[in-house]
């Protein structure tokens, strides 16, 4: 079986602060990490690689080139090719133009599923998963916590899906995008330490816009349906608020005010 | 005349009501419809049966279903087939199709979803069919220079950002308990009933539905009793004090990503956004992304070791201390004074 995991690249946003001062973003020396999610489709597919060692697993990631090392580790876990779409052209391209590049790509590539994360730390939209399926007229399900790795065939799957009020389990027809969402069943593996200094880059190519051939007018800023016209701080506002220590007149504090306002 | 369609989902009927705010904030004059002066309509599209609630709400409500049987009989039929032959109310493709097919009818200008499950399946895929722009999780409409933004959170919640939309139809899924909806009038529902014609789905195949423990919301709870990164240790400690007080437990995303709460009692941006009228945030730092999860709280009262938290400075009472300490000598004088 070919897998596709598509995968994105996001700053480490624990990390990633915020100067209320000067109202600037901090972007200096901010870490780029595999996106949680994304992290647990890429396990899933090692999974299965190990079962059937004749699985092919491509991770396709639509990036800047210097997230190069962080493909190059993900290849040595056992990935067998990365595609990197990088181009100049694509940078401030919103979550349609992004699909549809990815979407070029894809309709090209051969492949029995597709895999994907639900949402991103950074981004956060889920648009990109719905919108490739929509594009390659395939089903998609989000929130997927589980895919059974007995029953996933050539034919379809067997999934798990978080409906918020409920659980649904569902088979679904093959090829299809099946987007994961974070759950520690999935964890990806460390690298094995005779591979820690392999040369993997024949194993990674690189596709710019000259090879996917859209339009420039289609892509980047100006292809973007959707642009940001403005960022601000949401200001939180201030109580005058009373500050008391864990003692008995504190303690009373609370407790009154609690009992004043019908709590207790 | 502008029209606008909401997807209705009965199971989340408070989230797809709450969508009515939003269109009145962007078609609305001044927030409120005038007397006699109409200047947009709304359409709320369901899959599956309407209940009543729903009616006097919407304009219009548009049922899918074929329409040649009685109201029960279609609705009965519906789940028998949707168990045998996989009739797809849950499958993406099929429902896109059919919201495609209105858009044809109907040319809507505006197209909401609630940020459910379903919706944020959806409306990615609908926009790309109809070749539009659309913004995810919309918290906030404002007006810049006669301008109209939509507001989302942006670089993982420490901004928001204002966001234009170039092309028509308008999408939007919006954040669930982020809008209330106060009808300025009663609408006189007139109900559509709509037959796809082409019905085209993806075959996916609902085996089994397993429902949630019902550990009660912790967006309808009055008094939400919180903890974080502070009381991760003793996190079990919480539902002793919410039991005296009648209240829910609910965490910060850093309990939920050590594995001690579950997401489902989560607040913040990308758990749940709450309005209780109490909340006790304990050991719980006050991020924005925390912070963005909180919603006319009327009362809060913060317990931290540090005075100087983000937290501290939106809460009513600060208590400067441990907050097992706090859970403990609250809990007992609770319960003493009970006695008395
Ligand atoms: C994209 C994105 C989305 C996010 N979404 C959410 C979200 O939905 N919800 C959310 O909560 N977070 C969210 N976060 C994470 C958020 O940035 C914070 O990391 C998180 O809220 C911190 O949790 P905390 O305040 O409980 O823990 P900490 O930051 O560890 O704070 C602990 C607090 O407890 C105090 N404390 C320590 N010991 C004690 C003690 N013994 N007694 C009393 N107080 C004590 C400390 O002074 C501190 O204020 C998100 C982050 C990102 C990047
Ligand atoms: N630039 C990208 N390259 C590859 N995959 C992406 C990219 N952006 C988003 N995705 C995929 O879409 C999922 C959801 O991302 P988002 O739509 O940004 O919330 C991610 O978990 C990835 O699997």
């Amino acid at each position: 079986m070919k897998i596709i995991c598509l995968i994105k690249f996001v700053p480490d946003v624990e990390n990633f602060k915020y100067d209320y001062e000067r109202n600037v973003l901090i972007r200096e020396n901010v870490r780029m990490i595999l996106n949680p999610d994304d992290a647990c489709s890429v396990a899933f597919v090692l999974k299965i690689k190990e079962q059937h060692p004749d699985t092919v697993i491509e991770l396709v990631t639509m990036a800047p080139q210097s997230i190069i090392p962080q493909l190059e580790d993900l290849l040595r876990l056992g990935v067998d090719h990365a595609s990197l779409i990088s181009d100049k052209a694509y940078v401030g391209s919103d979550t349609y133009v992004t699909s549809r590049i990815l979407g070029r790509y894809l309709s090209e590539a051969t492949f029995d599923c597709i895999l994907t994360g639900t949402h991103t730390l950074d981004g956060d939209t889920s648009h990109v998963p719905a919108q490739i399926a929509e594009l390659l007229g395939l089903s998609q399900l989000s929130n997927v916590v589980e895919i059974d790795e007995a029953a996933f065939c050539h034919e379809s799957a067997v999934v798990m899906v978080d409906e918020e009020l409920s659980y649904g389990k569902y088979e679904i027809p093959l090829p299809a995008v099946i987007s994961l969402r974070k759950d520690r069943k999935y964890k990806l593996p460390y690298i094995k330490y005779a591979e820690l200094s392999r040369d993997v880059k024949d194993r990674i190519q690189i596709i710019d816009n000259a090879q996917l051939g859209l339009a420039t007018e289609q892509i980047g800023i100006g292809g973007s349906l959707t642009q940001i016209s403005s960022t601000f701080v949401k200001s939180m506002e201030k109580k005058e608020r009373r500050i008391v220590r864990n003692d008995e007149e504190g303690i009373d504090l609370v407790y009154s005010f609690l009992k004043e306002r019908g709590f207790v | 005349m502008k029209k606008v369609l909401i997807y209705y989902e009965q199971k989340q009927h408070k989230n797809s009501i709450e969508l009515l705010a939003v269109a009145r904030m962007i078609y609305g004059d001044d927030g409120t419809r005038k007397e006699g002066i109409e200047d947009y309509e709304t359409y709320g599209v369901s899959f599956g049966p309407i209940e009543v609630e729903a009616e006097c709400l919407f304009d219009f409500l548009i049922e899918v279903g074929d329409d040649s049987a009685p109201l029960e009989k279609r609705v009965e039929a519906h789940s028998q087939e949707q168990r045998k032959n996989n009739s797809p109310v849950y499958d993406a493709l099929f429902l896109t199709s059919v919201l495609d097919e209105l858009q044809q009818e109907y040319q809507f200008d505006c197209i909401l979803f609630p940020a459910t499950h379903m919706g944020r399946m959806l409306a990615p895929r609908l926009a790309m069919r109809l070749q539009t722009g659309l913004v995810a999780d919309v918290t906030d409409i404002r007006r810049k220079d006669g301008v109209m933004e939509i507001v989302r959170p942006a670089f993982s919640g420490k901004l928001m950002a204002g966001i234009l939309s170039r092309k028509a139809p308008l999408m939007m899924s919006v954040r669930q308990n982020v809008f209330s909806y106060a009808p300025d009038r009663l609408a006189e529902t007139r109900r559509i009933s709509h037959t796809p014609k082409t019905v085209c789905n993806g075959g996916i195949r609902l085996l089994e539905v397993r429902e949630k423990e019902a550990t009660g919301d912790i967006r309808d709870s009055d008094i939400l009793i919180s903890g974080g990164g502070g009381v991760m240790k003793d996190f079990k400690k919480l539902s002793e004090l919410a039991v005296e007080l009648n209240a829910l437990v609910s965490a910060s995303r850093k309990t939920v990503d050590h594995g001690i709460a579950p997401r489902s009692i989560q607040v913040g941006q990308s758990g749940k956004t709450v309005s209780p009228k109490l909340y006790m945030a304990l050991g719980i730092n006050g991020s924005i992304q925390h912070i963005e999860g909180l919603k006319h709280v009327e009362y809060m009262i913060s317990v931290n070791t540090n005075q100087n938290a983000p937290i501290c400075s939106i809460s009513d009472i600060v208590v400067v201390g441990d907050a097992k300490e706090f859970i403990n000598k609250l809990t007992e004088k609770i319960r003493k004074e009970k006695q008395i």
